[in-house]
């Protein structure tokens, strides 16, 4: 199992160089100026000449990249991930702040889905072609169908302007960052909801098929043949089996609690990771937006290792 | 001696006309009678049509239906306008006199236009990556699907919106932003095909016979490679939807100047307190080509490989 952990994070390595470097040559290759905020007659020409120095933009590309991969992987050094044009501060530290946010509004969200929508997937396959079933699967194919943001407008429109129950944006009333919980708890309510709701759909098809399978099998027929009532049958024998395919669904998920929402995160205002990519793209913030895809590389090596791993552990077939 | 052989047989034959014979159906014609057995695929293969129709044809009655404009005017909902010309004001005038009903399928024009372009951009990647490493496998086929690895650990939508900010917002960034970051699903399927159909025996006949590579990838391996590269593409088409509205909606995609489905919503977003309605006819319209397409996606994946099937609808 270790030297199986340690040689997939040895072969992740050359990925997240190859993201590395096809962001870097994106990023850099483009047209247009990230300086060009400061290129404004008050700014003298020797501050432009060092912030030019600093940030490294006269040099060769190759050169550029080498420092910058050299220097990103020192993760212990405050300066490592460089510092932000715009913000003129550590990108790491920027980014660390900015972590929380996302990781709650993502993190919620994740758990409302696995918690409603394992359920609901059970339930449509045990009684398919109930009326229940056809519920879940109408509501299912829906909600698929509906993107995040829209379904987060209409929320906003139903919420916030027609009900007036809900804020329209922010995490916090007042503009403290550390607000009270109740607060956020209540400013969570929509945003969570746009990206539950999605999610919710998509996981409950996928739990549905997935169950309608494992109880098609023949040891599912051997057990209720036995003589085991039906919970048991389900609950223990097929649930059980079912929910490894959704592991994978699982590990999909996780990269998307630190930087998934972009959208969710623009619509609400919520000052996370996503909302601060999106800035640091409008400004042409190199050093974020490098920071941000490279989290983002990160993020889906990781998820995919601890599905593979958490597959391993729930599955007795698999060995490492 | 040969020639009366086969003349014998061919009384034979004659004989047997009137034997009670099933019709030989091929594969197409028995996808197509499984498709069209597949209720909803044909509801939504009914509806794109009728949308693609309609947002070739409205603009061209409606008159202005240029530019976005959000402000809309309650009670002036026509058909036909006082003079007497066809209008099909069927959502009432902005304030600045655009024909709304107009506009939206403007709209829903350039919003599926771009799709289909991407799609044509993330097949024909799919198909050149795909097929180059199924066929050549070993190292070849290594390279590339670490290449693939590393397009998949990439965060798509932000490196989509960062292509477009840097690029210039257009149509054809648009476009390109979509194709280039959306075809490893479309390599990966070709890539297994072709693995299979390597060893398959007439494949290998046909290198036997001497046929070179470029014939057999093109004759021999691409057209029942298709089958899978076509369900792709339909549920390609809802994706890529969606992903020009994103862009669109938060900014970050074509000019605002410009009508499509996510420019008309991100107009309407701004108005949200005034008139929250306007949210509801261009999402409407989104949510109506994803399902189309994905019900035509599903009818076509139960039509092209029934081995597929999941389960009997």
């Amino acid at each position: 199992m270790l030297t199986y952990i340690v040689r997939r994070i040895l072969l992740s390595i050359p990925i997240l160089f190859g993201v590395a470097l096809i962001s870097f040559l994106l990023v850099y290759l483009s047209p247009g100026d990230p300086l060009a905020q400061f290129r404004v007659p008050n700014v003298r020409p020797e501050v432009l000449e060092r912030l030019e120095e600093i940030y490294g933009f006269g040099k060769p590309l190759h050169e550029q990249f080498f420092g910058f991969i050299t220097n990103y992987v020192q993760i212990w050094n405050p300066d490592a991930w460089g510092l932000s044009i715009t913000h003129r501060r550590p990108v790491l530290e920027l980014v660390v702040e900015r972590m929380p946010p996302t990781l709650l509004l993502m993190g919620t969200s994740l758990a409302i889905t696995v918690i409603v929508a394992i359920p609901l997937g059970m339930l449509a396959a045990i009684k398919q072609y109930s009326l229940a079933d056809k519920i879940v699967t109408t509501f299912a194919t829906i909600g698929y169908a509906m993107p995040s943001f829209v379904l987060g407008t209409y929320l906003l429109i139903v919420g916030a302007i027609w009900l007036g129950v809900f804020p329209f944006r922010g995490m916090t009333s007042s503009l403290s960052v550390a607000g009270d919980p109740l607060d956020i708890a209540w400013h969570l309510v929509l945003p969570v909801s746009s990206l539950a709701i999605q999610s919710i759909a998509g996981w409950s098809r996928y739990i549905r098929a997935t169950m309608l399978e494992v109880l098609h099998q023949d040891y599912i027929r051997t057990a209720r043949a036995k003589g085991l009532g039906a919970n048991r049958v389900n609950f223990r024998h097929a649930l059980r089996n079912a929910l490894i395919p959704v592991i994978t669904l699982f590990g999909l998920s996780l990269p998307a609690l630190l930087g998934g929402a972009v959208i969710t995160e623009g619509i609400f205002s919520w000052p996370g990771l996503g909302s601060f990519g999106l800035q640091a793209i409008g400004q042409r913030d190199y050093p974020v937006i490098m920071a941000f895809v490279l989290l983002g590389g990160i993020a889906v090596v990781i998820g995919n290792l601890i599905a593979d791993i958490l597959y391993g552990i729930v599955d007795p077939r698999i060995k490492y | 001696m040969a020639e009366s052989t086969y003349e014998a047989r061919r009384v034979q034959i004659e004989d047997t006309e009137d034997i009670d014979r099933t019709e030989v159906r091929s594969y197409w014609t028995l996808a197509r009678q499984r498709f069209v057995h597949h209720r909803l695929a044909v509801i939504g293969a009914i509806t794109l049509v009728v949308l693609i129709v309609a947002a070739l044809v409205v603009p061209l009655i409606a008159g202005d239906t240029t530019g976005v404009s959000a402000s809309r005017s309650f009670g002036a909902a026509e058909v036909i306008s006082e003079d007497g010309e066809l209008t099909l004001a069927l959502l009432g005038y902005s304030r600045t006199g655009n024909n709304l009903f107009g506009q939206l399928m403007a709209a829903t024009g350039t919003s599926l236009m771009i799709a289909f372009a991407a799609v044509l951009i993330i097949v024909l990647i799919g198909i050149l990556i795909g097929s180059v490493a199924g066929f050549a496998g070993g190292w070849v086929d290594n390279i590339l699907m670490r290449v693939v690895d590393i397009a998949l650990a990439m965060p798509g939508l932000f490196i989509i919106i960062a292509f477009v900010a840097f690029w210039g917002a257009s149509v054809w960034t648009v476009i390109l932003a979509i194709g280039i970051t959306g075809w490893t699903l479309a390599a990966r399927l070709v890539r297994a095909e072709f693995l299979s159909l390597r060893e398959a025996d007439y494949v290998q006949a046909a290198r036997a016979l001497g046929a070179t590579p470029r014939r057999i990838i093109l004759r021999h391996m691409l057209p029942p490679a298709l089958a899978p590269i076509i369900v792709a593409a339909s549920l390609g088409v809802a994706d890529s939807v969606v992903l020009e509205a994103a862009l669109s909606f938060i900014g970050f995609g074509i000019p605002p100047t410009q009508a499509s489905l996510g420019t008309l919503l991100n107009q309407a977003f701004e108005y949200l307190n005034r008139d929250p309605i306007l949210v509801l006819f261009p999402s409407v319209v989104l949510i109506l080509i994803v399902l189309a397409a994905n019900f035509m996606g599903d009818g076509m994946r139960d039509a092209l490989d029934p081995r597929q099937r999941v389960e009997q609808r």
